[in-house]
């Protein structure tokens, strides 16, 4: 099986043959903090997008995606401002291109390497056809790959003391690159990738071989491609060039950069475009004989593709002025003899692409004699950019400070025009509106809602409601929030006995942002609505002329149970019954027995609310409002009584016992005197009621239906029962106990 | 410098706490822009600030919550307390009363935090020595004799401001080094952004050129 070189790292760069100087170099172990590898990421396609408000405003929301936004930008903010903190100080580098023709290095490669007076500061030195075995072909080995090493290592120049900062092999194709030891300290971010382009387009016979690293705030990639070979294969080795560009990846740095995502780029290799085959040979050698190059080059395939901009677009190539490069008889300098009698051609080229490269000299080597090729080198100047510290480090603060500032700014932001809300005098079951307006003031969209407390079971009190309590809000909209206050009858005896007050305090939460609290309140008129039996026969005033200390603390006394601590000890003088509900069951002796309907037909809201008022502010003669506004009255007087005529504690019993009437009558007896007293009177009236039925028309069974869940309330779901207690009833069996209760006391005598 | 993926390495939750007119928004808001905000409205909430700061060469994120003095929010602010890594308790210099009601403010951040949570008390409005109502040695008597880290700073001209909270960070990031604060427990206040394989560390010291370059 044939391994795939491009997914398999055959390269041997970990070996180390040279272990007296060569340090170790992997990218991963250089800890070096020189530079920040990412700043030269100006091409992040995501950054350079003018849309840079999306990723800014999801900054503020503190979650996942916003820190990866916020890294981003600040590498484009740092990238945009480079030339603020960088200088470009000037390097050599030398590139050396030899295609050995599996030649083993018989003679020093000093002629080839060093030639030049001032040792270069890089040498990126590369080589093709280094095997040509089939073992090399195959599996990637060869004992080659250490000889050549060892060759270039002792070629280089010996003013300057090199370390290796990576070898990368495929096949035959090889590439080392030194750095001086001065220039160690900053090199980052070292990769290589092989890419072959060889048969079935991946064996690595042909293709590419390419090392990258950071230096300083530059990033430089070093490529060797042997190209396919042949005169008339001219578009193959375009194919060739393409499949590199497009399948290179450097997938250990991050982010992931191809060729073209460096600042600088330098190409080698024998890239084996030849001239042109319309040329004929006696002609070449003619024209070589003259040292006419330049006649030569216009038909050199390189220069017509690169022209036509089928390859290398943006790259530079020094001016030629040595003999071509191939094909010569080993050993000497003379053209190919060979039968194959192959034309010269440039096959091995130096090529470079981005700023500030200048080219020294470029030349080839033509003493060095092993192979048919002659090794070719280029001499250039590069300027890289290098970070002031103490300019970035003011560059970096101002960035960071700016997002700082930007993240403050894109956080969520609303303003209320309330923060007091106050919705006055409340009276029972009148329910109140008041609208709150929230504006999203910010430059982020909105998520607001409102958010329970500490310990809170929900997000208000029960007798508020908030419409609607969450929404969102985009910049510039607003959001009208409806508060509506309601006391009916779960609510208004903990606001009688003071448990609870007309006072709330919001918390308006937005989302990945800040709270605003909103205060609600309210002066709860207190109504004999939603009071106790027990307090209420206390009260010989109507209950606005009480006190409203004096109305909590007959609240809390009515029971013990509620407040076990306090004894009423001040007897004065109570009252039978409530004077409420005689006021009440008086009216209704007085107009309503005959009246057809009664109990039947609904009364109005608003009479109901004039009956109850004046019940709370006077001792009337007469009641305002119809009949049925009286009748309803009753009911809801009853039913918003704090304990009903029969407890809550006597409910199961009462339920329990409903069929035999000396059961009832025993629960009767166990109510409180002035429960008692309550139920006398309501029983009085029922029997009343009932014998003007001919005009009232009102029959037993829907009168004992209407007060029977009136009087005999199911206990809230927390009140506190005895453990036998088991209240679980189906509604309809429920309504008929009840009824079944209270009808045992209109038809039997209460005294027998 | 950070190489990695984040910007910092780690989270922390501050509240800032105190009576009502201290000072404790403009202190967040002159430590978040460098800037005093003269005719400040009382918060009738809790403000929300955020700055990224760098202990000990790794960048933390700081969260600050800023609640309301209103004795009436108290109850409320309370439930703000919890998760919190650092506690800046302020007062101002010039009112006593603030001062004197320090005792409850810490007890209330005593009862609420962790037991971790690095308490700083501020004395605010330094700037104004004339109208001095609380002398700096009976306040570090009080911090000495609480355990509290304290400085006194001026939101209007921003002196000292900076080391408050940065002082905290110092704090809770040596409170986490040296192991007495369990990021995992649940109340810690501090969230650590795990690093994501296959990506460089974030490096200590971001100075490219402390190594001598002889080229």
């Amino acid at each position: 099986m044939l391994p795939s070189f491009k997914a398999n790292k055959f390269s041997g760069s970990d070996s180390e043959p040279l272990t007296s100087t060569a340090a170790e170099t992997d990218s991963s172990n250089n800890c070096h903090d020189a530079i920040p590898a990412h700043l030269n990421q100006k091409a992040d396609s995501e950054l350079s997008s003018p849309d840079v408000t999306a990723h800014r405003s999801s900054i503020a929301t503190g979650g996942a995606t916003p820190i990866a936004a916020r890294e981003s930008v600040v590498r484009y903010q740092m990238a945009l401002r480079e030339t603020a903190y960088t200088d470009l100080r000037q390097i050599t580098i030398f590139l050396g291109t030899y295609n050995v023709n599996g030649q083993p290095p018989t003679s020093g490669l000093a002629d080839w390497l060093s030639i030049d007076k001032d040792p270069p500061d890089i040498y990126a030195v590369g080589f093709q056809e280094l095997d040509l075995s089939k073992e090399a072909f195959l599996f990637n080995e060869t004992p080659r790959e250490e000889e050549w090493y060892r060759a270039v290592f002792r070629g280089l120049h010996p003013k300057g003391k090199y370390r290796k900062v990576k070898l990368v092999r495929l096949v035959g194709m090889m590439l080392i690159v030194f750095i001086q030891e001065k220039h160690w300290a900053y090199v980052r971010s070292v990769a290589s990738e092989v890419v072959g382009t060889g048969l079935m387009g991946k064996m690595g016979n042909k293709g590419g071989v390419a090392i990258r690293f950071d230096l300083h705030n530059s990033s430089i990639c070093f490529v060797n491609s042997h190209l396919a070979a042949h005169t008339e294969e001219v578009e193959r080795r375009n194919q060739d060039y393409l499949d590199i560009c497009n399948r290179l990846v450097f997938s250990t740095t991050f982010p992931s950069k191809s060729i073209k995502d460096h600042d600088q780029v330098f190409w080698i290799g024998d890239l084996n475009y030849r001239l042109s085959g319309d040329l004929d040979l006696l002609r070449v050698k003619e024209l070589l004989d003259q040292n006419n190059h330049q006649a030569l080059l216009q038909y050199d395939q390189f220069r017509a593709q690169h022209a036509a901009h089928k390859i290398f677009i943006g790259y530079q190539e020094g001016p030629i002025q040595f003999r071509p490069s191939y094909k010569y008889d080993p050993g000497t300098d003379n053209w190919d003899t060979s039968e194959k009698n192959r034309a010269p051609a440039w096959c091995d080229r130096c090529l470079w692409k981005g700023d500030n490269v200048q080219v020294k000299d470029y030349r080839s080597h033509p003493g060095l004699r092993m192979s048919d090729h002659k090794p070719v080198s280029c001499f250039l100047e590069c300027g890289v950019k290098i970070i002031d510290t103490v300019r970035y480090r003011k560059i970096y603060e101002e960035v960071m400070k700016k997002l700082d500032k930007l993240e403050n700014e894109f956080l969520p932001q609303v303003s209320v025009d309330s923060t007091e809300i106050n919705f006055g005098k409340v009276s029972f079951n009148e329910g109140a509106t008041k609208v709150l307006t929230v504006a999203n003031t910010g430059q982020v969209p909105v998520q607001y809602e409102f958010i329970k407390k500490h310990r809170d079971s929900n997000y208000c009190k029960p007798w508020l409601a908030c419409e609607p309590y969450t929404g969102f809000l985009m910049p510039g909209d607003n959001s009208y929030i409806t508060l509506e206050v309601l006391v009916d009858k779960r609510t208004a005896w903990s606001l009688n006995s003071g448990l609870d007050e007309l006072y709330d305090i919001l918390v308006l939460h937005l989302d990945g942002g800040k709270d605003i609290f909103i205060t609600v309140s309210g002066q709860y008129q207190k109504s004999c609505f939603g009071c106790s039996i027990e307090a209420l026969i206390q009260m010989h005033q109507p209950i606005s002329q009480v006190p409203p200390e004096t109305v909590c603390q007959y609240e809390k006394a009515a029971y013990p149970s509620v407040d076990p601590g306090n004894d009423s000890d001040s007897k004065q003088p109570v009252l039978a019954v409530p004077k409420e509900l005689w006021f009440i069951l008086d009216e209704l002796y007085r107009r309503g027995m005959d009246t057809p309907g009664l109990f039947e037909q609904p009364g109005l809201s608003s009479e109901i609310a004039a009956i109850r008022r004046t019940l709370d502010d006077s001792l009337p003669d007469t009641l305002p409002g119809s009949v049925h506004s009286v009748a309803e009255s009753l009911l809801i007087f009853l039913e918003t009584l704090k304990e009903p005529i029969i407890p809550f504690g006597l409910t199961q019993k009462a339920l329990d016992g409903c069929t035999a009437f000396a059961s009832c009558k025993m629960v009767y007896t166990s109510l409180p005197l002035s429960h008692q007293h309550v139920f006398k009177h309501i029983i009085s009236f029922l029997k009343e009621v009932l014998l003007h039925s001919n005009k009232n028309g009102l029959d037993a069974k829907t009168l004992v239906a209407l007060f029977g869940s009136a009087m005999i309330r199911l206990p809230p779901p927390k009140y506190p029962l005895g453990s036998s207690i088991s209240l679980s009833q189906n509604q309809p069996h429920l309504d008929r106990k009840r009824t079944t209760f209270i009808h045992h006391f209109l038809v039997n005598d209460l005294d027998d | 410098m950070s190489a990695g993926p984040y910007n910092y390495s780690y989270i922390f939750k501050y509240i800032i706490i105190g009576d009502m007119g201290v000072g404790k928004s403009c202190l967040l808001h002159q430590f978040t822009e460098k800037k005093f905000m003269a005719d400040c409205p009382h918060t009738i909430g809790v403000e929300f600030g955020t700055r990224i700061i760098e202990v000990a060469g790794q960048k933390i994120k700081l969260q600050i919550w800023d609640t309301a003095g209103q004795e009436r929010f108290r109850a409320v602010t309370r439930s703000y307390y919890r998760g919190a890594a650092g506690a800046l308790l302020v007062y101002d210099i010039t009112r006593r009363s603030t001062y004197n009601h320090l005792s409850s403010w810490l007890s209330d951040a005593r009862n609420l935090t962790n037991p971790n949570t690095v308490i700083f008390l501020i004395g605010n409005k330094s700037d104004l020595e004339a109208q001095r109502d609380v002398t700096y040695e009976e306040a570090k008597q009080f911090a000495e004799e609480n355990e509290l880290l304290f400085i006194e700073a001026s939101a209007k001209t921003g002196d000292n401001v900076e080391d408050a909270f940065l002082e905290t960070a110092k704090k809770i990031y040596q409170n986490i080094q040296d192991g007495s604060l369990d990021l995992n427990a649940a109340e810690s206040g501090v969230q650590h952004k795990p690093l994501q394989p296959g990506r460089s560390q974030p490096q200590n010291t971001p100075n490219p050129t402390k190594e001598g370059c002889a080229c």
